[in-house]
């Protein structure tokens, strides 16, 4: 490359990252200047004491543990099967799971609230009463909503970790050594998916706790809505969680990194 | 008594037009070494795959031991395989690898750990039971492999191409040791191959596969020497083949464009005389040197090239429309002919095959 060509690579670099820098170092300022004429903790203080962060944050971590769990007996299977014996519907998997992206949540939210607030019917014969009459069933709508949101991230993560070992090998090595199905998926295929199901439980985790349209119009006490609360009422500590949650994915983004160096060594081939 | 025994096996695959294996029959007797030679796409793999469990066929059947296992899955066969790419288990260990057939059957511990201890020493890899694959070399992966293939104490071993993935010498020396190991425990083996030099070095018998159906199936001197179709004779080794036609059936006689040359009469039996045949011979049976009253074929033409191939160097004689290769065992004092020179070449007729 030559020397010209450099400078203009780095120049790019540094405009990218102020872009991305600049807003979160004005927030972080913003949030140390709770108390008027001096820069200080303050904001934190005050958003930590709050019970309602504990109470939605919690809330939030075990929507998304939920959400991790049921993706995960979803998305894993199903891409094990596509890459095993249906590679000819990879492209109709893949478009159904990019769908959250193309669909707005707005529209995801709206859907479910006209499909689950009245009884399910199938030709009059009712399956299930309203969903959205208890806690404990809205919770259920919203952990299967999250599962949908979090498909593309989730099926591209496990897709990528299967994509990268020879899965149809590995499962035929197993198989002819007395193995069926179930042990090749749980002895062979997982503990070598380890990593690409962290990034995509990670990345589910990320989305549903920074989620603000499902959460508000199905009335969950999640940490999104009273992020928002908190950005129309108290300035100041809503700066202050944005950074926190800054933080926490920051501490997402480093596990993955740090998972992802140690396990950095070819699945095959020799030295 | 036959151990393996595939009947009519086809197969068919799913909007394909042609068989990928057609009318295959193949009797393997206990503690044979069979392989399969072929070019790629000729249904070698699929047969073996068919053995493994992992095709079925489309018909015809497959029994072991006189028992019909066709239709039975590939983790209920017992049957040991080793793949191309290792197919070693990346989150296991060497020894954890080897013994992972056993610890699905639910062997004791003290059992599994005395038969991988057995097996890495068979394949002499002792002090390397803790690594990971990624730790080792591609031969000794593959090592590992075929340890873990036999730990089972299969009835029956597959190896589809297990040497493509590595280097030329690792080749040579793996390739022995697997024939070593497979005399020490006599067990039945059906290895891919597309490697003629492998199947032939390795087989008590060679199947050769073209386009989903049996060639010929038989010892590798016998394939080598006494190819019986024009296939054969082109795949397995180097081969002069050349369109002549029959002179004198009763005599041998053969006109091959401007010259007569003489072959065995046995093999024009049932031609006349002005049929067309095609006439091969080796490379390394053809002399430019006369040995004497045998060589009693004789070929004049001018050197196009000289091709120095190591063991031998090979010659390109023009000979009218025809170009005849001629390989001369290398030595120190051969005098290799000059591009351009003229050149007479000699040969025996019982180094002539005609072909059907």
């Amino acid at each position: 490359m030559s020397q010209r060509a450099g400078w203009f690579a780095w120049l790019i670099f540094v405009i990218g990252a102020l872009y991305f820098i600049l807003p979160l170092f004005g927030t972080f300022v913003f949030s140390l200047q709770k108390v008027r004429g001096s820069l200080g903790f303050s904001a934190y203080e005050a958003a930590f004491a709050n019970p309602d962060f504990l109470r939605t944050f919690l809330f939030s971590s075990l929507i998304a543990a939920l959400t991790i769990i049921v993706s995960l007996a979803l998305i894993v299977p199903t891409a094990f099967w596509v890459n095993l014996r249906m590679p000819r519907w990879r492209g109709v998997v893949e478009f159904i799971t990019l769908l959250p992206f193309v669909i707005p949540a707005i529209v995801l939210v709206f859907g479910v609230i006209r499909t689950y607030g009245k009884p399910l019917t199938l030709f009059g014969i009712p399956l299930l009463p309203p969903l959205l009459n208890t806690e404990l069933s809205t919770n259920i709508v919203l952990v299967a909503a999250y599962t949908v949101l979090s498909l593309p991230y989730m099926y591209r993560a496990t897709d990528n970790g299967l994509r990268a070992m020879d899965v149809r090998t590995l499962a035929e090595a197993a198989q002819s050594l007395g193995a069926n199905w179930f042990t090749v998926l749980a002895r062979v295929i997982l503990p070598n998916l380890r990593t690409a199901l962290l990034s995509g439980a990670l990345l589910t985790f990320a989305i549903v706790i920074g989620e603000y349209t499902i959460a508000a119009f199905l009335a969950r006490p999640m940490f999104g809505p009273y992020l928002q609360l908190q950005v129309r009422n108290r300035a100041y500590e809503a700066a202050a969680l944005t950074i926190v949650a800054f933080a926490l994915t920051w501490v997402a983004m480093g596990i993955i990194d740090l998972i992802t160096r140690q396990r950095a060594t070819p699945l095959t081939g020799g030295r | 008594m036959t151990f393996l025994a595939l009947t009519n096996v086809c197969k068919v695959f799913p909007n394909a037009t042609t068989p990928a294996v057609d009318n295959f029959n193949l009797k393997v007797e206990r503690g044979e070494f069979i392989s399969f030679l072929g070019p790629s796409g000729c249904g070698k793999t699929t047969t073996l795959r068919m053995v493994a469990g992992f095709e079925f066929p489309t018909a015809g059947a497959i029994t072991i031991d006189g028992k019909d296992i066709t239709g039975v899955r590939p983790n209920q066969r017992n049957i040991g395989m080793v793949f191309q790419s290792y197919a070693l288990f990346p989150n296991m260990t060497v020894a954890d690898n080897i013994g992972f057939g056993l610890k699905v059957k639910g062997t004791p511990k003290a059992e599994i750990k005395q038969r991988v201890a057995e097996m890495l020493t068979l394949i002499k890899l002792e002090q390397l039971g803790g690594r990971y694959p990624y730790q080792l070399s591609g031969g000794q992966q593959q090592r590992v492999a075929l340890a873990r293939a036999l730990a089972i104490r299969p009835q029956l071993l597959l190896l589809d191409e297990p040497l493509s993935a590595l280097d030329a010498k690792i080749r040579v020396s793996l390739r022995n040791e697997i024939r070593a190991i497979q005399r020490q425990l006599g067990i039945t083996t059906i290895y891919v191959t597309h490697d003629q030099e492998e199947a032939l070095s390795l087989s008590d018998r060679v199947v050769v596969m073209n386009a989903g159906v049996i060639e010929q199936i038989g010892a590798p001197f016998e394939v080598y020497n006494f190819p019986k179709t024009a296939f054969v004779a082109s795949f397995v080794g180097t081969l002069n083949i050349f369109d002549a036609r029959v002179d004198d059936p009763a005599r041998g006689v053969l006109r091959l464009a401007d010259a007569t040359i003489l072959v065995e009469p046995t093999h024009l039996s049932g031609l006349r005389a002005g049929d067309a045949v095609k006439v091969a011979m080796r490379p390394e049976m053809i002399h430019i040197e006369s040995t004497g009253a045998v060589d009693e074929n004789v070929l004049t033409g001018v050197v196009e090239n000289v091709a120095f191939l190591g063991a031998v160097a090979r010659i390109h004689l023009r000979v009218g429309e025809m170009t005849v290769l001629v390989d001369e065992f290398n030595n120190p004092h051969l005098a290799v002919p000059a591009v351009g020179s003229t050149l007479t070449c000699y040969f025996a007729r019982e180094g002539c095959i005609v072909l059907s």
